[in-house]
């Protein structure tokens, strides 16, 4: 021990407090169990402060800039002007009332906050290093624990982060003004919402990405329409190149270099580069080891159903413990975390973990796509519904994309969806709540929708898998 | 390292659950295919659960005493095995590769590698043939609830539309799975029929209405249920076009769940009441209306008298010091299987004393012959013996009524069980083709299965297939009882103890005297349905002659 270590216990230690760790704190605490959450930087995680909500506070408001400038056609005119250093701030506001919220939120259900950082220190103990010099250390000793440590963005060899020149998510959020021409390197979900966004505040936007298309995931149908927009937003795409090294331009700008896997190489001009091409697991500084945590090649903590590691009596949750990397699935963890723990029966036995792309258009997904469903031994049946067909979606003036749900032809069990369109991420809750219950086709088409709405598509789609949508042909 | 899961087989037919009695494994030990692992007590017999893989024991799901449902994962084995790679780097592989653009890949990924290793941890033998990939349609609160009474919710039937597993199922899975197998050792017995076929429901009231005018009571009271008469009732579309299609009101369906503090109704709770709602009727189906009222008359007996059961079941109190004791695997059974005779066949117990000197000198006589060959000779077999002698004299106490087909199968075999008492309750052992088989022979085979059965080491074959059981309870002492048949049987033999007691014999001088001698007194239940008291008086009769007469008993 440390001279001058102070040993404390607790029942739960929870280490990180992003939405795994601060929803398994408060829960602990709620089911009556001392409860500490150590935090190294600041509440609410990657998710609160460098990720989900920030980019969604610029996506809003660079989506309401575009659309203001884009609306003749509803007899609307109107130039707007950007104040990128006033957006920044603005979003910077909402993230700190969040952040404090959580904190207020911890506090009130009477978990214990430590702000330093966690290391293992044996099977039952961590040290904890406060910040700054000669903050000290105290020793901490736990019966369960939660490791909710998170992700931070791969960096690729050469292109180390830095404000001026390559950034990451976190910067690009940060940005007190557009670059003129910003290379993305990656079109995966978190590089097309930026390169989105930063299309839609002016800036010049090329997206190099080494597989053939964008949002590798995902179907062509639901790429396509997402590609065909960010093109019409005036963005570029080169596909099948990689990001090979940056240089100084004379112009004063960079130039992105890349290669093809045949050798073919090109050159880009740009002002930023945003590389965007995945997150890894942060368990630096934690020695998962010293507890006999066990992780993967990739660094991520392995887990069973019920969050536990291979050390039983601690647990890990969130992007550190792997796929999907989710906030909303971090939260949902560290809820059967902290249940696990209090001793009752949970267990991670969600059926679909839906997800949102915040791109122009939205694109939300929840459960077995037709091949996976094919994949997985169903017989699948499909119904579709075109937003172009819904008054509403007219009366907002977005008809692209579609609604389309999966079920199981014999049974009616809805299995899945794809929804790309307005507000696709809100519309994928419904058939998110109908997979867990196990509804059947005919009970999300026999459930009244509100006319006129965009949901009503989702009952469209479920009326033309059944072969009786009214307001499409049926298939 | 693979970690293989194992699950409660089925351990014998129409078993749901059975009581893990004892681990003959812990965590670590190194096992090898077909290596006992455990002792589970079901409802019928002590077996011995094998391993299906070479491995090392990685985790134990069940406690000693506790009660598992046949498909729950009881124990996991860590495996040595090449294809460990699959189940975790597949994912790694896939999110590695679409590194760029993660968190959407996860999703579906997520679901697919739920998908993935789900039939990784059944095995391919077990796996739903109807729920691709281990998928299980029940909502997050029916999956809680499944876990919290430790039932798979894979093996629960589910009752909504297209099998979709409501709570009601998990606790109607967890609590009943063995009522519904608790036919004990009467595999064929026909479960309770459907209604008639009918082909509305409508016509199917007015049917109930126009048969009952006569006895409105019977039909309309009877055990139909009470509506529950709500004003609002809650339920998903598809139970709605349930209620609609079975013709009942949502408002009336009985219902213990809610809501937002609204009454909650199930397409299962529907159904029940449906059936409910018809199963009066069925009486009504019986061919001759005269027959038709007694019958009714005698069947709201059972359910009324298991509602009053029920009832002050519920209504008693523990009090401080009583002691509470699992009602459960074999005890439950047995008792099942009383309340079913006792309350389906109308009993009626004829005594009678069989003067056995005679029978005494022989089993004196033969026991050391019977020695020499190692066979220990009891009474039984004599008993056995004679009892055959009787059934053939009057075959219909060798019968089985079958009340759906309203017929009486008359037994070709002589299959005689043998009541034996135990540890853990009753059993009944059988011994086949009685008819066919020497003293000796029959001698030896009571012994072992009797034995054996005290050690809980019967086949469920072995109590299966009697055809008249014997009771032997005055091996323990007493002379008479009121056995309850072995149903669906159709009789009974209890024997009380052969001792000296004081009968009345012409002396030497002619008079009547009171002198001791061996006496076996005789027990023997009917099913009245079956059988009249006469029949019952001829056979004891023939039983007695021949027991009287051991030599008889060569003609046999």
């Amino acid at each position: 021990m440390v001279v001058g270590d102070v040993t404390t216990g607790t029942e739960v230690l929870v280490i990180g407090a992003g939405p795994g760790g601060y929803v398994a704190a408060i829960r602990a605490a709620q089911k009556g169990l001392d409860t500490t959450l150590v935090e190294k930087d600041a509440y609410g995680g990657a998710c609160l402060n460098r990720g989900c909500i920030p980019s969604k506070a610029l996506i809003t408001g660079s989506g309401l800039a575009h659309e203001a400038g884009n609306a003749e056609f509803m007899g609307v005119h109107a130039d707007p002007a950007v104040d990128m250093g006033k957006m920044v701030e603005w979003k910077d506001g909402v993230v700190d009332g969040l952040t404090s919220g959580v904190e207020k939120l911890c506090k009130a259900n009477g978990v214990n906050l430590v702000a330093g950082t966690a290391s293992f220190t044996g099977e039952n103990t961590v040290r904890v290093a406060h910040g700054g010099e000669g903050q000290g250390s105290e020793t901490l000793s736990f019966e369960h624990a939660v490791v909710a440590t998170g992700s931070r963005p791969v960096q690729i060899p050469g292109f180390d982060f830095a404000e001026d020149h390559v950034w990451s998510s976190a910067e690009a959020l940060d940005a007190e003004t557009v670059p003129d021409r910003l290379g993305v390197v990656g079109g995966g979900y978190i590089g097309m919402e930026l390169a989105t966004t930063y299309a839609k505040l002016g800036a010049d936007v090329t997206v190099v990405e080494m597989l053939d298309d964008i949002l590798d995931p995902y179907e062509d149908d639901v790429k396509r329409i997402v590609r065909k927009r960010a093109e019409e937003l005036g963005v570029e795409f080169h596909f099948g190149e990689g990001a090979s090294e940056w240089s100084e331009a004379p112009d004063g700008g960079y130039l992105l270099h890349t290669e093809t896997e045949a050798g073919d190489e090109s050159t880009y001009g740009v002002d930023r580069i945003l590389v965007a091409v995945g997150r890894q697991p942060v368990t630096d500084g934690l020695d998962p080891g010293a507890a006999g945590i066990e992780t993967d090649d990739r660094g991520f903590v392995e887990t069973d159903d019920r969050t536990r590691t291979a050390v039983e009596h601690i647990h890990a949750v969130g992007d550190v413990a792997g796929d999907p990397m989710l906030a909303h699935a971090a939260s949902n963890e560290g809820i059967v975390a902290a249940e696990v723990i209090a001793g009752e029966p949970a267990a991670l036995d969600r059926q679909a973990v839906p997800a949102a792309v915040f791109t122009d258009p939205e694109i939300g997904t929840v459960g077995m796509t037709e091949a996976d469903a094919e994949d997985a031994g169903f017989d699948p049946v499909v119904g579709q519904m075109p937003f172009n067909a819904s008054g509403r979606a007219m009366t907002t003036g977005h008809t692209e994309g579609f609604v389309r749900i999966v079920a199981d032809e014999e049974a009616g069990f809805v299995l899945g969806a794809q929804i790309v369109g307005p507000e696709a991420s809100e519309l994928i809750a419904e058939v998110a709540l109908a997979i867990e219950m196990g509804a059947t086709l005919e009970d999300v088409a026999a459930t009244v929708h509100t006319h006129p709405t965009l949901a009503e598509a989702v009952m469209e789609a479920a009326e033309n898998a059944r072969g009786q949508a009214i307001h499409t042909l049926n298939r | 390292m693979t970690i293989k899961e194992f699950k409660l087989p089925d351990v014998g037919e129409g078993v749901a659950e059975g009581e893990l009695v004892s681990w003959l494994v812990a965590p670590g030990d190194r096992v090898e295919e077909d290596q006992p692992v455990a002792e589970v007590e079901t409802d019928k017999a002590l077996v011995e659960v094998p391993s299906s893989y070479d491995g090392t024991v990685e985790e134990l799901f069940a406690e000693e005493g506790e009660m598992v449902p046949v498909g729950d994962v009881i124990i996991s084995f860590r495996v040595d095995e090449e294809g460990d790679a699959e189940a975790g780097a597949s994912d790694d592989a896939d999110s590695a590769a679409a590194s760029d653009s993660e968190p959407d890949a996860t999703a579906d990924e997520a679901d697919a590698s739920a998908g993935d290793t789900a039939p990784d941890a059944e095995p391919a033998a077990e796996s739903e043939p109807d729920t691709p990939s281990g998928r299980t349609f029940a909502p997050p609160s029916a999956r809680r609830l499944a876990r919290e009474l430790g039932v798979d919710v894979a093996a629960v039937d589910g009752s909504g539309p297209g099998g979709r597993v409501t709570e009601a199922d998990v606790r109607a899975h967890a609590e009943g799975g063995a009522a519904a197998s608790g036919g004990g050792s009467d595999g064929d017995a026909p479960t309770p029929r459907p209604a008639p076929t009918d082909t509305g429901s409508g016509e199917r009231k007015s049917a109930v209405s126009k048969r009952g005018s006569a006895d409105s009571a019977a039909g309309a009271g009877g055990d139909a249920p009470e509506p529950a008469g709500r004003e609002t009732t809650l339920a998903t579309p598809a139970t709605r076009k349930v209620a609609r299609e079975r013709d009942v009101d949502l408002d009336d369906v009985p219902t213990d769940e809610t809501r937002d503090g609204e009454a909650f109704v199930t397409a299962e709770a529907v159904n029940a009441y449906a059936d409910a709602l018809e199963s009066p009727a069925e009486p009504t189906a019986e061919p001759e209306p005269v027959d038709a009222e007694p019958a009714d008359a005698e069947a709201t007996p059972e359910p009324a008298a298991t509602a009053a059961a029920a009832a002050s079941g519920t209504a008693s109190t523990e009090r401080d010091g009583d002691e509470t004791v699992p009602y459960r695997g074999v005890r439950r059974t047995i008792g099942k299987q009383m309340e079913r005779s006792k309350f389906t066949a109308p009993h009626v117990t004829h005594h009678d004393t069989a003067e056995v000197d005679a029978l005494v000198e022989a089993r004196e006589e033969l026991k050391p012959k019977a020695e020499a060959r190692g066979v220990k000779l009891t009474y039984m077999p004599f008993v056995m013996k004679a009892i055959v002698a009787g059934l053939k004299a009057h075959p219909y106490l060798n019968s089985e009524l079958r009340e759906d087909e309203e017929e009486i199968v008359l037994r070709r075999e002589y299959n005689l069980g043998i009541a034996v008492a135990t540890d853990a309750g009753l059993m009944v052992p059988v011994v086949d083709d009685v008819d066919e088989k020497g003293l000796f022979e029959l001698a030896d085979e009571v012994n072992d299965l009797a034995a054996r059965a005290r050690e809980r080491k019967l086949k469920p074959d072995e109590m299966k297939g009697g055809t008249f059981t014997i009771t032997n309870f005055g091996a323990i002492g007493g002379e008479y009882a009121t056995p309850i048949i072995n149903y669906p049987e159709t009789a009974i033999l209890g024997l009380g103890a052969i001792e000296e007691r004081p009968v009345v014999r012409e002396g030497a001088d002619g008079d009547s005297e009171v002198v001791p001698a061996p006496t076996l007194p005789l027990s023997l239940s009917i099913d009245h349905r079956v059988v009249d008291g006469a029949i019952a008086a001829e056979f004891a009769n023939t039983v007695m002659e021949q027991l009287e007469h051991p030599l008889l008993l060569l003609t046999e």
